[in-house]
């Protein structure tokens, strides 16, 4: 791990983007809506330094919502592995680089995700301000970035930024930058200004009791049962949740053939387990929502990845039309006793 | 060489009648790759444009790469497979998931308890456990009716060499056996000289936990029941996320369950 000194974010940012493609959060024109976009010269950098989280994490980069597996010619079947061009993210905020590493590890025998991770660098940014609904430091996701989550760290200092390289590649970028080390400490600086960031956080005591009950199961089948009739099943939260991971498929009619197709599926749609037969195991919207929780919250999954399931970046409580995200749930289940 | 979502070809050689819309399918490899797998273990069948499904080995490769399967007509993709001839050509992939426990199941007392199309998945365990003489085994099937039976060619090869009962919701004649195979374990326990020391299932899921409850109250330990269990699965690998129970995904860390390890996947969820 060595630091760097950098002026300004935005020189850092087109010399990476003069070497690969960069994606990183903007504005759309006309949009309020912050999503990755391939850089657009000239695009000030202020989604980089207000702490503001894109719509959409970066799980899109590496497990598309739709993606071909393999092509049926008439005769045989042909894997279709992506072949993507070496990419940039710029500007990942901690949450979606610890997110990043728990797919890592989810799809490490994938070879579609592997394709597109190994073709791309991770340049993440440490978190200065809370942003809303977020709670980072609650399940160790930030809010600065975690050892090991990204190939570059920017993290502000004063109003100058200091340029962490965590991997070999990521340091090999900034050839041609000039870059002068950072003093000595400066790395140390940022490990002490971690607590004060994570300070201002507002109280997630509920989140910290929710996860107890779901981890003792002490929530009762009739909350969940009431919380599930509150679910629409619209796939809001496994959409935007980083660590979502769940897929169906189904064969497409080509020239020629067919091609299989894999499309995010949601555990929460009221046929996710429906079996040939017509068994559910799943049947019920309380089973279902319990689920999704249990998934995020539950020791047994922390045991495998080393963390939970849930990085705190709060999408699913901004995006639920049913007031079942998290912060509304832990809420719920923190009141029963 | 394809990955693991990528099917590979295989040849229909072999197709009949076998009981209520099911009909028994023997396989062959196209490109000369055979693979091994081990009693309990599945395997998927893709049809193009019409999806893929998982399906449980009737019988192992044989040493030209050859299995069976026993398949019953229930929704579109098995109905594409059914207008399917001899010689033609579909995708597999597998084998996949766990296999029931035979290196446990040595020397013990087995009673296998099978419920309507849950015969087929016991098919090969039956096939390498009643050969064994050291290891005395007996079968109860369960069915709705005669006519729902499957697997008639195995059961007649099976009696010459193993205690069976066949039961029947609704039997035919008087000389049948009515109600389920939980009626007649008493029966079953005589032919077999003594009380089961290990019990393998697969049926209905209501049928099992009835079964494994009942041994459980008569004192046999909760590791000594095995339970092979059906959920949606899609690709194999535990990656799509529809099978799971608990904390575990039944396409890989099952299909076979002890009582003890379903007990504690239960237990960690309330609703």
């Amino acid at each position: 791990m060595r630091a760097f000194l950098l002026d300004q974010i935005d020189r850092l940012r087109d010399h990476l983007a003069a070497q690969r493609s960069l994606f990183t959060p903007q504005f759309a024109a006309g949009s309020s809506e912050l999503s990755w976009l391939p850089l657009s010269h000239n695009t000030p950098s202020a989604a980089i330094e207000r702490p503001l989280l894109a719509t959409y994490p970066a799980k899109q980069f590496f497990f598309p919502d739709r993606e071909i597996l393999f092509q049926f010619d008439g005769a045989d079947f042909k894997e279709t592995l992506p072949k993507p061009a070496p990419q940039i993210l710029f500007g990942v905020r901690s949450c979606d680089l610890c997110a990043i590493a728990y797919q890592d590890q989810f799809f490490q025998q994938d070879p579609y995700y592997q394709a597109r991770r190994k073709a791309t660098l991770l340049v993440g940014i440490d978190c200065q301000l809370p942003c809303e609904g977020g709670f980072c430091p609650t399940v160790d996701a930030g809010p600065f970035v975690r050892d090991g989550m990204a190939d570059l760290v920017c993290h502000q200092q004063g109003g100058r930024w200091l340029l962490i390289s965590q991997t070999s590649e990521g340091e090999a970028l900034l050839d041609g930058l000039n870059l002068k080390a950072a003093a000595e400490g400066s790395i140390s600086q940022r490990s002490r200004q971690e607590p004060q960031v994570a300070a201002q956080f507002p109280s997630a005591a509920h989140i910290e009791t929710g996860i107890q009950r779901i981890n003792q199961t002490q929530v009762p089948a009739e909350l969940w049962q009431a919380m599930g009739l509150q679910c629409l099943s619209c796939s809001g939260c496994t959409n935007l949740c980083p660590t979502c991971s769940c897929f169906t498929s189904y064969d497409r009619p080509v020239d020629n053939g067919f091609e299989r197709e894999r499309c995010w599926d949601s555990c929460l749609y009221d046929a996710f387990q429906r079996e040939a037969s017509g068994h559910n195991p799943s049947a019920a919207a309380g089973q279902r929502v319990e689920r999704f929780w249990f998934h995020k919250f539950s020791d047994e999954y922390f045991k495998t990845f080393g963390r939970y399931g849930c990085t705190g970046c709060g999408r699913c409580e901004k995006t639920c039309p049913g007031v079942i995200g998290v912060h509304s749930v832990m809420k719920r289940i923190s009141a029963i006793l | 060489m394809n990955g693991l979502m990528t099917p590979q070809l295989i040849r229909i050689t072999e197709i009949y009648d076998d009981g209520e819309a099911s009909r028994h399918f023997t396989f062959e490899p196209v490109s000369g790759i055979r693979h091994s797998a081990r009693p309990g273990q599945f395997f998927t069948l893709a049809i193009p444009g019409h999806g893929e499904a998982a399906f449980t080995y009737l019988s192992l490769p044989d040493a030209q790469g050859r299995f069976k399967a026993l398949i019953r007509k229930v929704g579109s993709l098995t109905s594409a497979l059914f207008q399917c001839n001899h010689g033609d050509l579909i995708g597999f992939r597998g084998p996949f998931g766990n296999s029931w426990p035979l290196e446990q199941l040595k020397d013990r007392r087995v009673l296998i308890i099978a419920g309507g199309i849950g015969l087929p998945p016991l098919a090969a365990v039956i096939n390498q456990l009643s050969t064994k003489e050291s290891t005395p085994v007996g079968l109860i099937y369960g069915s709705r009716s005669p006519a729902d039976q499957v697997l008639k060619q195995e059961r007649l090869a099976w009696h010459t060499c193993m205690p069976i009962l066949e039961t029947f919701d609704h039997p035919s004649s008087r000389q049948q056996l009515t109600g389920t195979p939980l009626d007649h374990i008493q029966q079953m326990t005589a032919k077999l000289g003594g009380s089961p020391e290990a019990v393998l299932a697969c049926g209905p899921e209501v049928m099992m936990n009835a079964a494994a409850q009942h041994f459980i109250q008569n004192g046999l330990p909760p590791e000594e029941i095995w339970l092979a269990l059906e959920r949606r699965m899609h690709c194999g690998v535990g990656e799509c996320g529809h099978c799971y129970l608990g904390s575990s995904t039944v396409c890989a860390d099952g299909p076979i369950y002890s009582w003890q390890q379903l007990i504690r996947l239960q237990s960690q969820t309330t609703a």
